[in-house]
């Protein structure tokens, strides 16, 4: 039973219960973990101990790449393989120039923002183990879960099982793959 | 009843009152001194300190407006202070006094002094007449003295009434109120700034002008509002109210309207170069030369670039005291915009500087500052008369509570 095992599960009532679990959990070493609530939960993500996000840094590279290419593709047509004068202006006007430059730089970054959030979440995710305990399904209604999982370094089946017994939860599960 | 005494401001306020009346009876005088013996001067400095700081309490009041409409809970703590700003509009109404006399006496404006047969004077007619200015002047900060009143009487009510479905509807009267007037502000400011800033190059105009100064004037009253309640935070009775998520919400506000303000800027300008007609382009090449041009380029890099920039970072909007040193820093730049804005324009006097020349006088930095500490020193007494959170606003607790969250 405990060979091929995703993960231990505990369920709980409130949202409370969940953050206070979570943050005993964090306390006790464990960093594999997950939790899961019908609703954003602001706490949980100190009280798991879960890092900000890398995504704002990749945006914010989206958005220099968007802004440079525009420009580059602008330099290209107007100055380099095209030029042709329009209404007397020099070929090279940047101030006609800025505004696709901004379209591109919103373009690019709001790319990044959804594809970047979709990767880093690993999204799309087909299969997903948690949903092989039937009462998971609960999470998106009024039910909330924990999740430590077997990947852990800390983990051992008998010492996590017994560990997440003790957290006070309605129930522990185990996961299987 | 306790609740009005337990967020009653704090003593500190009534310190910042008396020093700011110090500092602007100060500033006062030597700007009296200084317009006796250069009239014009005086005006053009006055103007620009009326722009700035009365532009502060019709933002406060456009910012008012927008709070009720979008609710949130930086909308619930900034309100008050929002309040006190926009009961400074009679202070304004007496600050107009000085330009009506310069336009009335001819001392300041090109357009006063035009000849009858100039296309614009005999094109705008009657409109232009100062007499008529004057008024209309009047009637603009009359009628935001009215939006400011009913908004406030309604607050004031909502003070007394410990009846959570009362204090509801007085919300929601508030709400409903403020979408139809917030129209009709924006109409207002861009009559009043066509008026008191635009004609000052009686030759030019642009369409966006009203925008510019929506959005500048909203972005000076964010700026303001977080300067203050980071000198708030640290004493009762707001360090039991504001939190860090405040002033995140806030700082996001102040990025999105210096994004708006450099967008507008920006718009103007392509539209005028593109154009190139030369009755059009000569506002900027008078501002893209001499000492003009730098400032010019200060405020693309000071007024958007490197605001922009910073308050990107979540970590520097979450605090305060970062926050709000930034948001000073950005106030200084509004003033220098409109400074940008005002300064190069036509001098009328015999032996004034010709336009085009880069010239600061020492009052248009004494002026800001003495109308300033007018300004404040009325602001600061309108903040103490009310406690400094609507306490009977349904949505008090959750605003509160937003505020500490993560």
């Amino acid at each position: 039973m405990s060979e091929n095992l995703h993960g231990i599960m505990a369920e709980f009532d409130t949202a409370t219960e969940l953050v206070d679990a979570a943050r005993r959990v964090r306390d006790a070493g464990y960093v594999d973990t997950d939790a899961f609530s019908p609703f954003p939960l602001h706490e949980i993500d100190e009280a798991l101990g879960i890092k900000r996000s890398v995504l704002p840094y990749l945006i914010f590279a989206g958005g220099i790449t968007g802004l440079l290419s525009g420009l580059g593709l602008e330099w290209f047509v107007h100055v380099y393989d095209f030029p042709i004068i329009v209404g007397g202006r020099p070929h090279f006007s940047l101030p006609a120039f800025v505004p696709p430059m901004f379209e591109l730089t919103i373009l690019f970054a709001a790319f990044t923002a959804v594809f970047g959030m979709l990767f880093l979440n690993g999204l799309p995710s087909p299969y997903h183990p948690v949903f092989n305990i039937e009462r998971f399904a609960l999470a998106t209604r009024e039910k909330f879960f924990l999740l430590i999982e077997s990947s852990d370094p800390q983990y051992d089946y008998a010492a996590t099982r017994s560990f997440m017994e003790s957290l006070g939860g309605q129930e522990v599960f185990d996961v299987p793959e | 009843m306790s609740d009005v005494s337990k967020y009653q401001a704090p003593d500190v306020v009534n310190r910042w009152r008396t020093l700011s009346l110090g500092v602007g009876g100060i500033g006062l005088v030597a700007w009296a001194v200084g317009t006796f013996f250069f009239p014009e001067q005086g005006l053009r400095s006055w103007l620009l300190a009326f722009v700035f700081w009365g532009g502060l309490g019709i933002g406060c009041l456009g910012v008012l407006m927008l709070q009720y409409m979008t609710g949130g809970a930086w909308g619930v703590v900034i309100r008050r202070a929002c309040e006190a700003g926009t009961r400074t509009l009679p202070l304004v109404f007496l600050m107009f006094i000085p330009i009506a006399i310069g336009v009335y006496t001819g001392t300041f404006y090109e357009w006063t002094h035009l000849p009858p047969t100039d296309p614009v004077v005999v094109q705008r007619g009657v409109y232009m007449a100062p007499w008529l200015w004057i008024v209309r002047g009047f009637f603009y900060i009359a009628a935001f003295m009215f939006m400011a009143w009913l908004l406030n009487s309604w607050s004031a009510e909502q003070d007394k009434t410990p009846d959570v479905e009362m204090s509801r509807r007085l919300l929601e009267k508030a709400s409903r109120f403020s979408g139809p007037s917030m129209v009709l502000f924006c109409i207002l400011v861009t009559f009043a700034v066509v008026d008191w800033v635009m004609t000052l190059e009686p030759h030019w105009f642009s369409t966006i002008w009203g925008l510019l100064y929506v959005a500048g004037w909203g972005l000076s009253c964010f700026c303001f509002m977080v300067a203050l309640m980071a000198n708030l935070i640290e004493t009762a009775p707001m360090n039991g109210v504001l939190g860090r998520r405040h002033f995140h919400d806030l700082g996001k506000l102040m990025l999105a309207l210096v994004m708006v303000w450099a967008y507008f800027n920006f718009s103007q300008f392509l539209i005028i170069w593109s154009g190139n007609i030369p009755e059009e382009t000569v506002w900027f090449l008078t501002r893209m030369r001499s000492g003009w041009g730098y400032i010019g380029v200060a405020l693309i890099f000071f007024h958007f670039a490197f605001p922009f920039l910073v308050l990107l970072q979540q970590d520097f909007k979450r605090r305060w005291k970062w926050l709000s040193w930034i948001a000073i820093f950005v106030l200084f730049m509004r003033l220098l915009d409109m400074f940008w804005h005002i300064g190069p324009t036509v001098r009328i006097s015999p032996g004034a500087i010709a336009q085009g020349s880069f010239y600061v006088s020492w009052m248009d930095i004494v002026t800001p500052i003495g109308v300033g500490g007018i300004w404040l020193w009325w602001f600061f007494g309108q903040l103490m008369k009310r406690p400094l959170v609507p306490i009977n606003d349904p949505y008090l607790e959750g605003a509160i509570e937003h505020g500490h969250s993560h």
